[in-house]
């Protein structure tokens, strides 16, 4: 199988991960629980987690990263630590349902600002119409699950700055691919996976938190139990019940292997094999590509529809010929009313640091077969 | 047994800021857990120092910005002491 799901999550993993979960599973108990060697072990994965996150993402203190269980974990911990029922939100228009359900599920007052796909400049006017004193917060991907559309989060970030604004940003698709700079983007809470471009195991999430936190999940925190309440510090107000260590000691791993590759170099990568998809899915009749064009960004997430037939039987049918892609609305209705694809989704396919410019001449001619209907 | 020193952390992860902070100055700790009797908040973590390098140690964390909540002598006989520093 040729797998072009990343964006959902990485298949494959730095040889590193598996092992590292295998000893994590086998010899690291509850991190701050007891004080054997086991339990110590556990903690000193921990705080390496933490330390490679500081760094990966500029992170003034690790004290500021908390584990979660996925991005939407750490995005719920953000949006209720911020947004009371009826508080104005302002979101862009590509945002995925793990943004507008919880907004939503508070009765949050939701101002969407809307732009092409692809045009920056047109997304930071909407921002900078749609911002002011009354905002309660801002909430942005940094790229759109769904046709890889780079937000200019550095831009909006000192928007909400300068307005006194606090920002969510959910960095799900970007963390570990572009550069996330927590010191320079200053806000409140930055929320991310760590089983996609981190390349760790699901199950694993990391949480850049401010003092802005509040707890979303009450129990034991191995600190502070003779409070009735959660601690009132960071991580540990964040952190409630017995962490994934295993998971936790893969997704060190998958950090290890991006601070070793690089960012950019990882970032350049995935350019490029999206590039190569787009020329050539582009050049094939009957197949309609969501392509920027070629002065604008797009990380390693592209859409396509086929004129002839639905999102849904093109999915299937790369199925059976050996490639896994995503197809329908990808948890993201708002992104898919942006473009106007809403009525029939699209199929997504989406890279990794693992796959090769032979995959994806592969993944082409099939395209290319299956639009032939062949 | 030489008199030893605990400096109670608010948490685990502060625990292990202040040993990183004191190992980087190649003074030796240990992070334990927090006796009950010197923990007024339930259970938490401490880093322990020996007598001879606790100066030493409070100047690290004093020039770190990461200080102790609080610190307690531990005598040979078991008793514990909070101390001012």
């Amino acid at each position: 199988m040729i797998y072009l799901d990343a964006a959902a999550t990485t298949l494959q993993k730095p040889a590193g991960v598996e092992k590292a979960v295998l000893t994590g599973m086998r010899t690291m108990a509850s991190p701050g629980r007891g004080g054997h060697k086991a339990a110590m072990r556990a903690a000193e994965k921990l705080y390496e987690c933490r330390e490679r996150a500081s760094r990966l993402f500029n992170v003034p203190d690790v004290e500021r990263v908390a584990v979660t269980f996925n991005a939407t974990h750490g995005l719920n911990i953000a949006i209720r630590s911020l947004v009371r029922p009826g508080d104005r939100v302002v979101i862009s228009g590509y945002e995925h349902n793990s943004v507008l359900r919880p907004l939503n599920a508070l009765g949050a007052d939701i101002s969407v600002a809307g732009c092409p796909v692809f045009d920056r400049e047109a997304a930071l006017r909407s921002f900078d119409r749609l911002i002011d004193r009354d905002v309660r917060c801002v909430a942005v991907n940094h790229v759109s699950n769904v046709f890889g559309f780079v937000l200019p989060v550095y831009e909006i970030a000192a928007l909400c700055r300068e307005r006194g604004v606090p920002l969510i940003v959910d960095a799900s698709q970007s963390a570990g691919i572009l550069k996330l700079d927590a010191q320079a983007l200053d806000a409140a809470f930055i929320a991310m996976p760590g089983h996609k471009g981190l390349y760790g195991p699901q199950g694993t999430g990391l949480l850049v938190a401010s003092d802005a936190a509040r707890p979303l999940l009450y129990g034991g925190s191995g600190s502070d139990s003779k409070n009735p309440l959660m601690p009132d510090y960071l991580p540990d107000m964040l952190e409630a019940g017995t962490h994934n260590t295993p998971g936790i000691a893969g997704l060190c791993a998958g950090m290890e292997f991006v601070e070793s590759r690089g960012c950019d170099a990882i970032c350049a990568y995935e350019r490029e094999l999206i590039r190569l998809m787009a020329d050539g899915l582009s050049a094939l009749r009957g197949v309609h590509v969501f392509a920027a064009p070629a002065d604008a960004e797009q990380a390693g997430v592209l859409s396509f529809q086929l004129d002839t037939l639905s999102c849904e039987e093109v999915g299937e049918r790369l199925d059976r010929a050996g490639f896994a892609v995503r197809a329908g609305l990808h948890c993201a209705p708002l992104a898919h009313r942006t473009v106007g694809t809403v009525n029939r989704g699209t199929v997504r396919a989406s890279v990794s640091a693992f796959n090769t410019r032979e995959e994806i001449a592969a993944f082409i001619k099939a395209v290319d077969s299956v639009a032939r209907g062949r | 047994m030489e008199t030893s020193y605990y400096l109670t952390c608010r948490s685990l992860t502060y625990a292990q800021k202040v040993s990183g902070a004191l190992s980087a100055a190649m003074l030796r700790n240990i992070i334990v857990r927090t006796p009950q009797h010197m923990s007024r908040e339930g259970c938490g973590f401490a880093v322990r120092v020996a007598a001879s390098v606790l100066s030493d140690a409070l100047n690290v964390l004093a020039r770190s910005n990461i200080p102790p909540k609080r610190v307690y002598r531990a005598t040979p006989s078991g008793s514990f002491e909070e101390v001012p520093w």
